[in-house]
């Protein structure tokens, strides 16, 4: 693929093109008088390109190891182009694996590491005072153009006797093919006659075509002792808020219409998926769905102190057969409530009915709650409390209010039973404690502030994410565990799951696309020259097949602090960083979260002017630090600026928590958008930009978050993965508000959420293009909103959207050049 | 005197009616002065009045007007029988004279009854509550009962429904979307105050904060009231497509369980619902039971099959789990659903017991129907079902809701109690008593339920004592003053006045008063109510100790000379009476299970005195190809090899057909030319026998049976072994009529003794 050809950025996994010859693009100035490390600009690039021509796979590099390029971060605007770029470079020895197949070492968008090379003991890693750590996102989506996983389908899953070790790419055939040596423990192990003779067919094979020994991201059809019952079928219950707020905001309406038009996209290929419905309100209500009469009964329990089934069967129903009772159902529900009065809403004991009528398959609950649960157990009561926020214990209302959402958690991992939540709320949700069930059962949490169906924009929203939710295919009965070589040991696991033993994460549910990030310390020093990190997760696909996605990473060892710092990777670190704020931001407090990022930024930093400049010490006029760690301080800062983490008394705890959630779930695609925002220029776009290129919709090149970017006769676009915003200024000419909203002058456009208009302008078909591309572009679930922002509009909203342009000042965090200074102050006192 | 015209007048008869004048001279009387009434007794003649009636102005009496009172018409007073008080008659009274007298004070018109201006706000209310652990067959034929009875309501009664398996569901009639029901846990003892909190019929719903969208009526809120309780004409359909749709109980069952039912909630749910909806209004609950209860409060027998269900035996020896647990939990809800004015029937079907001994309190309390059949799919259930819809002439069902009964006396006389379905409206007047025989203290009992047939004993004291002086031909008071709904809504009150002579201690009418069989079924009633408290053997001590001092008190003897003993006609058959009472099912329980003790028992509390003679000493008719068809004897005499016999015990028909008339039958005689007279006197029997079924509430069996066959035994159980397998030989010929193989004595051996006991005037 030329380079140059398109304008297109690195996404994991996607194919690609690159092109840096864009306006905008900034330079690391070198200092005067300061030594830099080889020619980094040259050679960086054509490190990278070396690197996107492997193709999709994005294989490893067996080339020589690149320099250490060190570049000075003062005085010039971050390239943010490079948080796109691929991470560095996986350099291992020639033929460490044994086929030399471009897919022998795992895709960075199912598995990265901190670091591509891996300090040889413990000493070193703490030297560098980089984190150390995996970022896994074994399930994400496959989507049009993305290579599937290779599924080995004949059973035979090779596995070291001794430690459990798949069969993979880096093992070694000895005594003539006979024996593989394990690359984790190097024991000796028969490799399967059928690797070489296939006795269905009595014919001979080729046992260098097998997936497992090409591909480092593989999947196996598991056979009988990988099953400790039959593979569930696919359960979905739906627990509906019905109460008063439910009904009025038009929630109940919109998910009974969505449910209903899913009803086709959920996976259900083997018609053996079942489907029930529970609505609650001050009592639980259950439908019998297999009914003669094909109308649904409904049944009606108010024990709430101890809840029960009605009914022994009929209540979850298969998809199939029970059709026309569901849809009926689905048909009435809006009329079913449209006079309620009660305000009541008994969660709690809904969701132990639930537990009851989905525990003995395992399966999910999807719960759709419009209020605070008051009733039983598991009632909450609203305790927002402005007076904590911004002080040392606002950490309390980011923590569970009920010790009844975890209790039920761990009881629901025990049942593979996964809990999703659909919080709305017009006042207080306590997302904090409700997320919880999703936590620890493999689920997850959307919220959706101050949702009115009767904005079409908020119900778009929802219908689009439940609906997309549902047709997911997504895994069930899961366990995950990592392995790792002799002397490493994974120590800390962030994200939803329920840590069943020392190193076996419970996943009830494996949704498409989150992510997971796992600490990793050490044992013992690593004696030798490559470390291997093998996941396997066994689940069961929405297909009913028992199934292994083994995904493996293998990873050079080194001595030298430079080889860390070249091969650190600074959107991994980022990630696993994001992790830890959060969980310290919750457990203890924020404050201590937002000191440990920039402490651990000044360490960094600290630690390479030490090692790896000439200016060990005393006082240096700039800052240095690689060029793939170059971004590091502004994603801190984007960090230390975002919802999740940002101080002040201004962010209310639901949104707060909401953000963590995101923050501990999202794969790093959507992740690092989420705190490096991209903002875009629209009303001066190239002109193939909003048009279909060869790769699709052509996006304009981002630009730094800088409010010195906004004209005021201009038209601007940000996104971070969850929200939209259009920037119009004052001063936009009536031309642009004819061809892009269909009306006369600025002042007719209305800002606030918004859907834009279909117009006949080319521009503003160009905007809806690059609006929908960014909608579809990653991978999640979440369809972003869409916000018309005037630039002197409503002031609430004019704040929530210069809040994301991090790179300037916005009392009472620092410009991202005073966070600079501030680094550099730190550093150059030595007191990191 | 002819008793059963009084009873065709006043639905009343009396022990003696003439009262012996001294509390001493009555008690020698033995047999109580006591009277069976039928409040609602059906009279074509009866006087219908659409005033109000004129009551007593003294404090405490409230007497009403009647033939009884001296009046005063210029004065414009009457005087109260009762209390001597003077009263003024109401300014519309104006225009009384001797000659112009208003209906209640014609000397006809003992038994009268008032047309009331107030009606109930709310008509009556049924609500089914259906067991849905029974076998396919026995659903489907009830869910047709069940919907065939809707179109027997009132159009504008209220109707509901409750299902009930391991579960108890309350339908929501009112629900418009989607079949919508309550469900509660079979094994949680529910307080009141849970139910009516989960069914939402209580707690003021909550409103919301917000104001309702604006520019559209407030929506309907539906209430308590009005979703579970609906008149038939809005909800027939869809309670007709509920029923249709019902399912048998889900919950699986194992092979060695019971199925799991939970009665008890059900009816702790029924009786809370109506209790919070409509307290005091009249209504029913009418349960559908096909097995015993086996889950939570109330229940009778656990669910292991191994567990057997209690017998009479097992109570006897107290050997039983749940019994008396069960039978109090039940009477609590008796004791509720009869403070709130509702009544309880119990219709079963099954083969085995339905836990009818512990369930019975419901029913007795309220007035209730009890229906006892083996099969929901029987004719018997379906009819008898079918029956208790029965119309009067004005299309009104007859059933009146909501009754209390309130009974005065004159001073001389003092009320003991009542026995009959009814509980205490805990009401102490003057009236009462000091000895206290069935439901006493109170002058006044509710009846939740009254049919034209309930008829209850109630019993006096006198309490004059001797040498107080009584007026020569002075007579003593009775009113009794029946309130009720009527199912037209409209409120009656009912009121039979009657006066009886005072007679001294020696003066042969008191004898000649006695009527023997009102007496038997009073003392037959008091047995029974004995026999539910004490133990069986002292009852019958108690009997046999009662018809010898009534024998000694009224019978012609000399000393020690049993063939002097001689009884005159009015008491010549009570002795046996007593002896068919004796070995009745309703005192030698042992050949029944409880569950039939306890319905026997039940419909004898209900009936008047020709039906409980039947259900004492059943009928037997005898067809034969000489002469008409004759009653006989119920004696083993009376079986013949070449007669038919028809016998009416009142719970069934039995046609017993003598082993030449079976084996010509079985020959087809019948059919064949010349043998018409054969034809006929094998028809007639039955045509007679269905003629007493369909006349009879709730509808007997129907036997039909041969000599030596099977089922002869029921007829041998109640026919007087006057030849047994032992009196046979011992006379050394053979014997005349059926050998009945039994220890029992004979009528002449009971006679014999009862003589013999008599004349020796030791007792
Ligand atoms: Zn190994
Ligand atoms: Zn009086």
């Amino acid at each position: 693929q030329p380079a140059g050809q398109t304008s297109q950025f690195f996404v994991p996994g996607e194919k690609q093109g690159s092109n840096f010859a864009q306006p905008g693009f900034q330079q690391a100035q070198p200092l005067a008088g300061q030594p830099l490390a080889g020619q980094p600009n040259m050679n960086q690039l054509t490190n990278q390109m070396g690197t996107m021509n492997v193709g999709p796979g994005y294989g490893f590099n067996t080339q020589a190891s690149s320099q250490l390029s060190t570049v000075a971060l003062m005085g010039a605007a971050p390239r943010i182009l490079d948080l796109e770029a691929p991470p560095p470079s996986i350099n291992l020895p020639a033929n460490s694996s044994i086929t030399n197949s471009p897919h022998a070492n795992c895709d960075p968008s199912y598995k990265r590491s901190t670091l591509n090379a891996i300090p040889a003991n413990s000493q070193l890693l703490q030297k560098s005072r980089i984190p150390f750590g995996l970022v896994i996102t074994p399930y994400r989506s496959v989507k049009e153009g993305d290579e599937p996983v290779p599924v080995v389908s004949d059973s035979i899953i090779a596995r070291c006797r001794r430690c459990r070790t798949y069969i993979n790419p880096f093992v070694k055939f000895v005594e003539g093919g006979q024996r593989w040596k394990c690359n984790m423990c190097f024991t000796l192990n028969e490799v399967p006659s059928s690797f070489d003779y296939d006795s269905q067919t009595q014919q001979p094979v080729d046992r260098w075509q097998r997936k497992e020994l090409n591909h480092a991201v593989v999947e196996y059809i598991a056979p009988a002792e990988y099953m400790v019952r039959p593979p569930q079928p696919l359960v979905y219950l739906f627990l509906i808020d019905v109460s008063y707020p439910a009904v009025q905001c038009g929630m109940v309406a919109t998910a009974a219409t969505t449910i209903l038009e899913s009803l086709d996209r959920i996976p259900n290929d083997e018609g053996r998926t079942k489907i029930g419905i529970i609505t609650v309100d001050t009592s639980i209500h259950f439908y019998n769905l297999n009914t003669a009469s094909q109308e649904p009964q409904m049944l009606v329990v108010s024990d709430l102190e101890e809840p029960f089934l009605p009914q022994p069967q009929d209540l979850l129903c298969n998809l199939k057969e029970c059709r026309p009772t569901l849809e009926a159902l689905l048909n009435r529900m809006s009329d079913m409530f449209k006079d309620t009065q009660s305000v009541g809403n008994a969660l709690g004991p809904a969701l132990q009915a639930a537990y009851k009528m989905v525990s003995p398959i395992g399966g999910k609950i999807l719960c759709l709650q419009a209020t605070l649960p008051n009733l039983e157990a598991g009632a909450l009561k609203p305790r927002e409390d402005p007076k904590l926020l911004g002080t040392s214990k606002e950490s309390t209302l980011l923590q569970a209010g009920s010790s009844f959402y975890k209790t039920m958690a761990v009881e629901c991992s025990k049942s593979q039973v996964c809990v999703d939540m659909f919080l709305f709320g017009s006042q207080y949700s306590d997302v904090a404690t409700l997320s919880c069930l999703p936590r620890y059962t493999g689920g997850s949490t959307f919220f959706y502030p101050a949702f009115t169906a009767a904005k079409s924009e908020d119900a778009l929203k929802f219908a689009h994410e439940l609906a997309e939710f549902l047709a997911q295919r997504i895994a069930l009965e899961a366990v995950m565990r990592v392995r790792a070589s002799k002397g490493l040991r994974m120590s800390a696991f962030y994200g939803n799951f329920f840590v069943r033993s020392t190193d076996l994460l419970s996943l009830p549910n494996v949704p498409r696309d989150q992510s997971y990030s796992i600490e990793i310390s050490y044992e013992d020093n690593l004696t030798i020259p490559i470390v291997c990190f093998q996941t396997a997760l066994l689940h069961t696909s929405s297909s009913g097949e028992r199934r292994i996605r083994v995904l493996t990473l293998a990873l050079p060892v080194t001595n030298t602090l430079s080889d860390l710092f070249l091969s650190a990777d600074q959107v991994a670190i980022a990630t696993l960083l994001a992790n830890k704020a959060v969980e310290r931001g919750m457990n203890s407090k924020l404050d201590d979260a937002r000191d440990a990022l920039t402490n651990k930024c000044v360490d960094i930093l600290g630690v390479y002017k030490t090692h790896m400049t000439a200016s060990s010490s005393g006082a240096t006029p700039n800052l240095q630090i690689s060029d793939n760690l170059k971004l590091l301080p502004l994603l801190t800062l984007g960090m230390l600026k975002h919802v999740a983490l940002r101080g002040g008394s201004q962010i209310p705890s639901d949104l707060r928590s909401y953000a963590m959630h995101l923050f501990s779930t999202l794969p790093s695609q959507c992740l690092i958008p989420y705190i490096h925002p991209r903002f875009y220029s629209l009303h001066n776009m190239p002109e193939n930009c909003g048009t279909i290129g060869d790769n699709g919709i052509e996006m304009p090149m981002p630009m730094n978050l800088s409010s010195e970017r906004l004209e005021r006769g201009g038209l601007f676009m940000l996104e971070d993965s969850q929200n939209i915003f259009l920037w119009i200024g004052r001063d936009a000419v009536p031309q642009l508000c004819m061809d892009l909203f269909g009306v006369s002058n600025y002042e007719s456009i209305r800002g606030g959420k918004t859907t834009l208009p279909s117009l006949e302008s080319d521009f503003n078909q160009r905007v809806n293009l690059i609006v929908g591309k960014t909608r579809e572009m990653r991978r999640s679930s979440y369809y972003p909103q869409l916000y018309v922002i005037k630039e002197d509009g409503d002031p609430a909203l004019r704040l929530w959207f210069l809040s994301h342009l991090i790179e300037d000042r916005a009392e009472p965090v620092m410009s991202y050049h005073q966070y600079l200074g501030h680094l550099k102050d730190r550093v150059n006192s030595g007191s990191f | 005197m002819n008793f059963e015209e009084i009873e065709d007048q006043d639905g009343i008869r009396f022990s003696f009616n003439a009262w012996p004048a001294s509390r001493q001279e009555a008690t020698r009387a033995v047999v109580p002065i006591a009277a069976l009434y039928t409040p609602l007794k059906e009279r074509e003649d009866l006087p219908l009045i659409y005033y109000e009636p004129v009551t007593c102005k003294q404090n405490t009496c409230g007497a009403i007007l009647n033939p009884y009172c001296q009046i005063d018409p210029r004065g414009m007073l009457w005087i109260c029988p009762f209390c001597l008080h003077r009263n003024q008659f109401p300014p519309h009274y104006r225009d009384i004279s001797n000659t112009n007298l208003p209906a209640e004070l014609l000397a006809k018109h003992t038994t009268i009854e008032y047309t009331l201006a107030r009606s109930a706000q709310v008509p009556p209310i049924f609500l089914y509550v259906v067991d849905t652990c029974i076998d396919e067959d026995d659903l489907k034929a009830l869910k047709d009962s069940l919907v065939v009875s809707l179109s027997l309501l009132p159009p504008h009664a209220l109707v509901g429904l409750i299902t009930y398996g391991t579960m108890t569901q309350v339908h929501e009639l009112g629900y418009n979307e989607c079949p919508k029901s309550y469900v509660f846990r079979g094994n949680k003892d529910y307080t009141c105050k849970q139910i009516q909190e989960m069914l939402g019929i209580t707690a003021q719903t909550m409103r919301p904060q917000q104001p309702v969208r604006p520019g559209q009526p407030a929506p309907f809120v539906p209430t308590g009231n009005s979703r579970f309780l609906l008149p038939i004409q809005q909800c027939e359909y869809t309670l007709s497509s509920i029923l249709e749709q019902l399912q048998r109980d889900p919950w699986p069952v194992a092979t060695d369980k019971r199925p799991l039912r939970c009665t008890g909630v059900a009816m702790s749910v029924a009786v809370g619902l109506l209790e919070a909806t409509y307290q005091n209004n009249g209504g029913r609950i009418m349960l559908f039971v096909g097995g015993a209860a086996t889950e939570g409060p109330g229940m009778v027998v656990g669910a292991d099959l191994k567990e057997p269900l209690r017998s009479h035996h097992d109570i006897e020896k107290e050997n039983v789990k749940h019994y008396k647990k069960a039978s109090k939990f039940y009477e609590g809800l008796a004791k509720r659903a009869s403070t709130n004015g509702h009544v309880i029937d119990i219709l079963g079907g099954c083969l085995d017991q339905v836990g009818l001994l512990e369930m019975k309190s419901m029913v007795n309390s309220t007035g209730g129907f009890m229906i006892l059949t083996d099969s929901f799919t029987t004719a018997i259930f379906k009819q008898s079902f079918q029956k208790m819809f029965d119309k009067d002439a004005e299309g009104n069902l007859k059933m009146g809701f909501n009754a209390t009964l309130a009974v005065q006396t004159t001073k001389e006389l003092k009320i003991c109690g009542l026995i009959g379905h009814a509980v205490s409206s805990n009401k102490k007047t003057a009236s009462v008593g000091e000895t206290e025989i069935g439901i006493g203290n109170t002058s006044a009992w509710k009846m939740c339920s009254v049919t034209p047939l309930t008829t209850n004993g109630i019993y006096f004291e006198v309490m004059t004592q001797q040498g107080q002086s009584l007026q020569p031909g002075s007579r003593g008071l009775v009113q009794f003053v029946t309130h009720y709904q009527h199912s037209s809504g409209h409120f009656k009150l009912r009121v039979t006045t009657v006066a009886r002579s005072w007679a001294e201690g020696s003066s042969p009418i008191i004898a000649q008063s006695f009527d023997q069989e009102a007496a038997a079924v009073l003392m037959a009633r008091i047995a029974v109510f004995k026999s539910e408290i004490d133990d069986g053997p002292d009852v019958l001590r108690w009997l046999d100790r009662m018809l010898i001092r009534l024998c000694q008190r009224f019978a012609e003897y000399r000393k020690d000379e049993p063939q002097s003993f001689r009884l005159s006609e009015n008491f010549s058959i009570y002795p046996q009476f007593m002896f068919h009472l004796r070995r009745s099912q309703f005192l030698q329980v042992f050949n029944n299970s409880p569950d039939e003790t306890a319905y026997n028992r039940h419909v004898l509390d209900r009936e008047d005195v020709n039906n409980s003679l039947i259900m004492i000493q059943p009928t037997l008719m005898s067809y034969g190809f000489e002469g008409e068809p004759q009653p006989v004897l119920l004696d083993s005499v009376s079986v013949k090899p070449d007669s038919i016999l028809l016998l009416d015990t009142f719970f069934y028909i039995l046609i017993f057909h003598g082993e030449t008339i079976a084996a010509w039958r079985n020959a087809g005689y019948h059919e064949q030319p010349g043998y018409e007279n054969f034809k006929e006197l094998l028809e007639t029997p039955a045509v007679n026998g269905q003629e007493l079924l369909m006349s009879r509430f709730p509808i007997p069996r129907y036997v039909v049976c041969d000599q030596n066959g099977s089922q002869a035994r029921f007829l041998l159980s109640k026919l007087n072994p006057s030849t047994t397998h032992a009196s046979g030989g011992q006379y050394g010929n053979a014997p005349a009529g059926q050998a009945i193989f039994t220890d029992d004595v004979s009528l002449q051996v009971f006679m014999e003794y009862l003589k013999k006991l008599v004349v020796a005037g030791t007792s």
